[in-house]
């Protein structure tokens, strides 16, 4: 059951940014995550703000400098099918085709998809726990097979569940944030926020701010990008581990790029070991073998999720492989 | 129209003949309409949204109910505070423990009783106080004010450490369920002993969920002191009868209908707390209740496939004769005596010739929702174990284990006291059926020649199985009522669980009578109007009722050739029916339409009643089967991809083609779900609460999750002497093996053998790397 | 809390009803509204027996806030077959056995439905990604895939091997 809220769908951003401004309002954009949410009480809400009616949030187009720019609430399915995305950021709509079930990728949109909450069975259940104010994080001791093997901050080990978010940070997009104060654009690595920095947030929105777009810088040449998940079901699952890739090859080299793991950490984590371990060199065999294991190398495994190790060196390992062969 | 296209009693195919009064009905020889792949009877509604299930239910002036479930695994309800709930709009009534008439008994499936309101909680999710109110959102908003006091005790939610000493205890005197049931024959010492290779394993298979789609719950309406239930239940004479003794009302006061119902694979099988408390809301109220539990309720309060920790010793002798089988399961069905290891060691006793066998189970209490019985209780674990270990038996001795299950056919129930012999075994069959529509040799050399090239790996696996039950019997009442147009209503109380009751029941009839199945009205599953049934499960519908549906068509023709022979001025055994007319089989020229038989014109109808007649004596009737399947592995990442699946099923006759495999298939998806993808989680290490309460952190199989090609390959033994109809059970049977044959597939592919379920990366990407390691 | 006014079309028919500002889509449709044949099995969006037609894209109606239809046009499974007549994805399903207790059908038909109106000749790997969103526990999905096959053109309605 929801709770008793009002229901506005404001005309304008401005509109939309007063009424988020106003005590327990909640953004509604495909509302997959939202009522989700509010059904399980893992918040509650007195004002359901419905961006639909912005149709200058919609849409996929070509900015001036050959970029991407992509509106928030661009559906996970127009983000899939998008002829320029395929073409050019491939990895990110391998990412949208991996999101839930056909159904949600319907509704669901990419503004939403990243600044979703975290899909942890404590976070999501009757626990009180650390991130919605707390003072446990039940997982550490519990029932922790789904959950991160980096970047706890030993506060809350729930793992970011987009699969969009780390094909973005591999692509190095930004995202337009707008609010009272005007609009910024944070590089979407800036985006998230640790535990360690703040247990109770996810994304460094403040009350009142929107995601309104999301801009991909121009392609380089010689990119290569994909991303890959090991799920326990088919559809309609997170990852239980991920790896978006973006990486510039030139001369057989890869000269720059991005590693970025899902299913790992409380935020999309880039693997700056692994990029460190193959910038600058060939894809050969003992590259790819050396990179796979320094991904995993700090990793700090909880009691049930040990699995994660073995598994992300093996797609870092297959993945890596795909692209050096092309 | 071809002649062929027209029915077959419009080709001048006589019905099939009329035994007089008394004399016994054998199995057809032939048939004309059973058998065929017919789309269902009530498709129509089906695929049209015009269905009405039990939830879909609207009755005017209707409230809605809903239940305050204590949160706690294990705590005592102090005091109930109603006051702010009963002061809410909407509102119209309350009920707890304390309110005059809800201090009811209530007993889970066996045994010893507890309260409808229990002031000691014993699992998370257990009835505390329900409110019922003008919409939905009203009655949840209520229930979120009564305020509770609980004293929080310390839980036990893991059978593994529920009988370590000093564990909770969930009743006094503690934590097993009676005294472990023992069972032997023969000596297993001794057959160690002539064993060439013994070996010995641990297993274990977690806990599943049914979650039928349909949500559970009902509707109930007083009219003054008749009640009445719409529940989504498996079986509405069960609902009366519990419904009934827990209320005191005579049977006759509480009518119960079910005529659809979405899935229940066992869980629906009796009702639930929640149908009581609807009729108490709604006496409240003096108005109607809808109370349809949410999903998360379903989960902590509808019953489940207990886990199950199993240890299997077996010998073998070179020559693959079995020697003994040693086995000890524990398991748990809950907070009360509820099932937890029940058959689970069945397939150990009986599924193949073995001369020494010893086993044990142990139930244990925990604090978690009872058990409900799921399709084919105890059988898929036991078959996990058992499945395995002839695997490994058959390699250690070089041995094709299609063969070495071929070597241990039984000629009869060894398990049963007195051995009886089984009415078919088609277990033989089965398995060579099924080894050559799979092409097991040729897999096996191809995953053999595959060899060690690339890290997505191909392998074959196979399981066989009985079915303990699947026989039916007694009881059964059906009616038929012949019209004078010479259409029939077929009434019977049996639920149509989704498995085809319906259209098969009334492909009986067309077969017997010579009538158009849509010229057939079947009135089923109310206890009202139709007659009584035990629930539909145990794979027992088609073959109670079937027969029973035979007798009554077979009554109806008695009668009606009587009328002929009344008129046709001629013997009733000389009549045969045949394009809708009767005819003396002496003087073809001597006929009269069934709609001209005057004694049918004159009564307007003519009703026929049959009855389930007694099984054979000293025989039982069980269904057998084999599963082949083929997987591919990455090996680096653990991921598994069913390819296909072969069944080769002995369900006897095959009543109807398209919804036998309709069975086959969901019984092997079904299968998939248990071995690769379900399982329930709970926190025991801090709160002993669910932890995955949803559908999506517990997984069922998805389209992508199963293969398209799943072939399925009856065997259709003939069985002159289960029945009258050649049919055994088939729902459940199908189940059984097949988590255990990808397991086996899986380890064909890999050289790992996956012990614990589910088979997903999480527990595969680990065994592979520990495997890589050791090399 | 006052209810508000929406505006839609279901099955071709407009539609004005007072709704809460919290009803999703799913309770509207069945309990204000009538149409049943839209099931509700999850509440959460998992399951896909709620799922409706929105401007012809498969949506979870219980996770659709019903004032989020407006001005939008809906199909239930119930504007699907006319006058008697089944639509012919309904009668694949009947005449392919892709039907067993019924719970799941609508749902299925109804992403069947979205998908064949896009893709006319989807390959096999389509339908089953089309319908992975609609769980079914009863026959699981091989007769089901095989009935939406079964509608592509005729040198294709068979599924692959």
């Amino acid at each position: 059951m929801l709770p008793n809220f009002k229901y506005v769908r404001p005309g304008s951003v401005e509109e939309a940014i007063d009424h988020l401004t106003s005590e327990g309002a909640r953004v509604h954009a495909g509302g997959t995550d939202l009522l989700g949410c509010l059904r399980d009480n893992v918040f509650g809400a007195l004002k359901v703000v419905s961006i639909n009616a912005l149709d200058d949030l919609r849409g996929i187009r070509q900015t001036p400098d050959r970029g991407v720019r992509i509106g928030a609430l661009a559906t996970i399915t127009q983000v899939e099918n998008h002829e320029l995305i395929n073409e050019r950021y491939k990895g990110l709509a391998m990412g949208a085709s991996e999101v839930a079930s056909p159904q949600l990728r319907n509704q669901g949109t990419i503004g939403g998809n990243i600044c979703q909450k975290p899909r942890c069975w404590y976070y999501r259940g009757e626990f009180h726990c650390i991130r919605k104010g707390g003072n446990l994080c039940y997982a550490f001791g519990g029932e922790n097979q789904f959950h991160c093997i980096f970047g706890s901050d030993k506060k809350c080990c729930i793992v970011h569940p987009s699969d969009i978010a780390p094909a973005l940070v591999a692509f190095d997009a930004r995202v337009r944030v707008s609010g009272h104060k005007g609009d910024r654009l944070v590089p979407i690595e800036k985006f998230y926020v640790l535990p360690g920095e703040d247990v109770e947030r996810e994304t460094v929105l403040e009350a009142g701010e929107i995601v309104t777009e999301i801009i991909l810088p121009p392609i380089i040449e010689g990119t290569r990008s994909s991303y890959r998940k090991v799920r326990a079901r088919r559809s309609w699952d997170f990852a239980l581990a991920g790896v978006a890739l973006a990486l510039v090859l030139k001369g057989g080299k890869v000269e720059s790029g991005r590693v970025v793991l899902s299913g790992a950490a409380p935020v999309p984590w880039r693997s700056h070991t692994v990029e460190k371990v193959i910038i600058g060199q060939k894809l050969d065999s003992k590259t790819i073998t050396r990179a796979a294991e320094t991904a995993v190398h700090n990793a700090e495994p909880l009691a049930k999720n040990s699995y994660k190790i073995p598994l992300f060196k093996a797609i870092i390992e297959e993945e890596l492989t795909k692209i050096a062969i092309g | 129209m071809k002649a062929s296209d027209k029915p077959y009693y419009l080709r001048g195919i006589p019905v099939p003949e009329t035994p007089a009064p008394g004399k016994e009905l054998h199995p057809w020889k032939e048939t004309h309409v059973i058998g065929k792949p017919l789309s269902r009877a009530d498709a129509y509604q089906r695929v049209s949204g015009a269905a009405i299930f039990p939830s879909d239910t609207l009755l005017p002036d209707m409230l809605y109910g809903a239940i305050l479930r204590c949160p706690y695994p294990n705590a005592l309800v102090k005091s109930v505070d109603v006051s702010q709930a009963e002061r809410l709009s909407g509102v119209r009534a309350v009920i707890t423990g304390s309110t005059p008439g809800a201090d009811l008994k209530w007993t889970y499936l066996q045994g010893s009783s507890t309260k409808l309101f229990d002031p000691h909680c014993r699992f998370e999710g257990e009835t505390v106080a329900a409110v019922a109110a003008e919409t939905p959102y009203q009655a949840w908003d209520a229930v979120q004010t009564i305020s509770v006091q609980y004293q929080v005790l310390p839980y036990t939610v893991d059978e593994r450490s529920a009988i370590e000493p000093g564990a909770p205890k969930v009743h006094q005197p503690g934590n097993r369920v009676g005294q472990p049931e023992k069972y032997q024959r023969g000596g297993v010492e001794k057959g160690f002993s002539e064993a060439d290779v013994v070996l010995e394993q641990d297993y274990r298979t977690e806990c599943e969920l049914h979650t039928p789609l349909e949500l559970h719950g009902c509707v109930a309406k007083w009219d003054g002191d008749q009640l009445t239930i719409w529940e989504s239940t498996q079986g509405v004479y069960g609902v009366q009868s519990k419904v009934a003794q827990v209320l005191a009302l005579p049977l006759s006061k509480v009518r119960v209908v079910g005529h659809y119902i979405g899935g229940g694979f066992g869980s629906k099988l009796q009702p639930g707390k929640y149908t009581v408390i609807a009729a108490l809301l709604a006496k409240a109220a003096a108005r109607p209740v809808k109370l349809f539990l949410s999903r998360e309720e379903t989960f902590l309060s509808c019953g489940n496939r207990p886990p199950s920790n199993m240890r299997l010793k077996a010998g073998v002798k070179k020559d693959g004769t079995l020697t003994a089988l040693q086995f000890s399961v524990t398991g748990t069905g809950g907070a009360y005596p509820a099932g937890g290891v029940s058959l689970v060691d069945w397939l150990i006793r009986d599924l193949y010739t073995c001369p020494n066998v010893q086993t044990e189970a142990i139930d244990i209490f925990t604090h978690t929702g009872p058990a409900r019985p799921f399709r084919a209780p105890g059988h898929p674990q036991g078959s996990w174990a058992l499945e395995q270990m002839l695997d490994a038996l058959a390699e250690k001795i070089s041995m094709d284990p299609v063969e070495l299950r071929l070597k241990n056919i039984p000629a009869f129930s060894q398990a049963r006291d007195g051995n009886p012999k089984y009415t078919t075994t088609g277990l033989r069959e089965c398995l060579e059926t099924g080894a050559k529509t799979f092409g097991w040799r040729e897999a096996l050399q191809r995953v053999r020649e595959s060899g060690r090239a690339g890290h997505i790996k191909r392998g074959v696996g196979m399981a066989a199985c009985l079915w303990v039950a699947g026989g039916g019997g007694p009881p059964s009442t059906i009616i038929i009522k012949l019209f004078s147009d010479g259409s029939a209503n077929l009434n019977m109380g049996a639920s149509d669980i989704g498995t085809g009751t319906k259209t098969v029941m009334a492909m009986v009839l067309s077969e017997e009578l010579g009538l158009d199945i849509d010229r057939i009205q079947i009135e089923n599953a109310d206890t009202g109007t139709t007659q009584y049934a035990t629930p539909s499960g145990g794979s027992k519908t088609v073959p109670t009722e079937a027969p029973a549906v035979r007798a009554a068509a077979v009554h109806v023709k008695q009668q009606l050739l009587a009328m002929a022979a009344e008129d046709l001025k001629t013997q009733a055994a000389n009549l045969i029916i045949k394009d809708g007319e009767i005819v003396a089989a002496s003087d073809p020229s001597k006929k009269i339409k069934i709609t001209d038989v005057a004694g049918l014109k004159k009564r307007g109808v003519l009703v026929g009643v049959g009855y389930r007649g007694p099984n054979p004596k000293n025989k039982v009737t069980n269904p057998f089967g084999a599963q082949f399947c083929e997987v591919l592995v990455n090996t680096r990442t653990g991921e598994v991809e069913v390819v296909r699946f072969v069944a080769a099923q002995d369900s006897g006759r095959v009543m109807n083609r398209l919804t036998y495999e309709n069975q086959v298939i969901g019984g092997i998806t079904m299968g998939i779900g248990l071995a690769m993808t379900e399982f329930r989680v709970l926190d025991k290490n801090e709160t002993g609460k669910l932890c995955n309460k949803n559908w999506h952190d517990y997984k069922l199989p998805t389209a992508l999750d199963v293969p398209s090609d799943i072939v399925s390959v009856p065997v259709e033994l003939e069985d002159s002497e289960a029945n009258s109809t050649g049919a055994k059970g088939l729902g459940e049977p199908v189940t059984i093996p097949t988590a255990a044959a990808i397991a086996n597939a899986v380890y064909n592919a890999t050289g790992i053998r996956v012990t614990t379920t589910p088979i997903n990366p999480v527990q595969l990407s680990l065994l592979l790397s520990e495997a890589k390691i050791k090399g | 809390m006052k209810k508000q006014l929406l505006s839609m079309n279901v099955n071709d028919e407009t539609i004005e009803v007072a709704v809460e500002a919290s009803a999703s889509l799913l309770e509207v449709l069945r309990d204000e509204l009538g149409y049943i044949g839209v099931k509700e099995g999850c509440s959460e969006g998992a399951c896909g027996a709620c799922t409706v037609l929105m401007d012809g894209r498969p949506v979870r109606s219980c996770l659709t806030l019903a004032l989020e239809a407006e001005g939008s046009s809906i199909t239930t499974i119930e504007g699907l077959a006319s006058g008697g007549q089944l639509h012919p994805i309904q009668q694949a399903f009947v005449d392919r056995g892709a039907v067993q207790c019924g719970f799941c059908t609508p749902g299925m038909i109804l992403s069947a439905k979205a998908l064949l109106d896009h893709n006319p000749n989807p390959s096999d790997e389509e339908i089953k990604d089309a319908l992975a969103g609609n769980f079914c526990r009863c026959t699981g999905y091989a007769k089901i895939l095989d009935a939406v096959c079964s509608l592509r053109p005729a040198s294709s309605s068979k599924p692959g091997r």
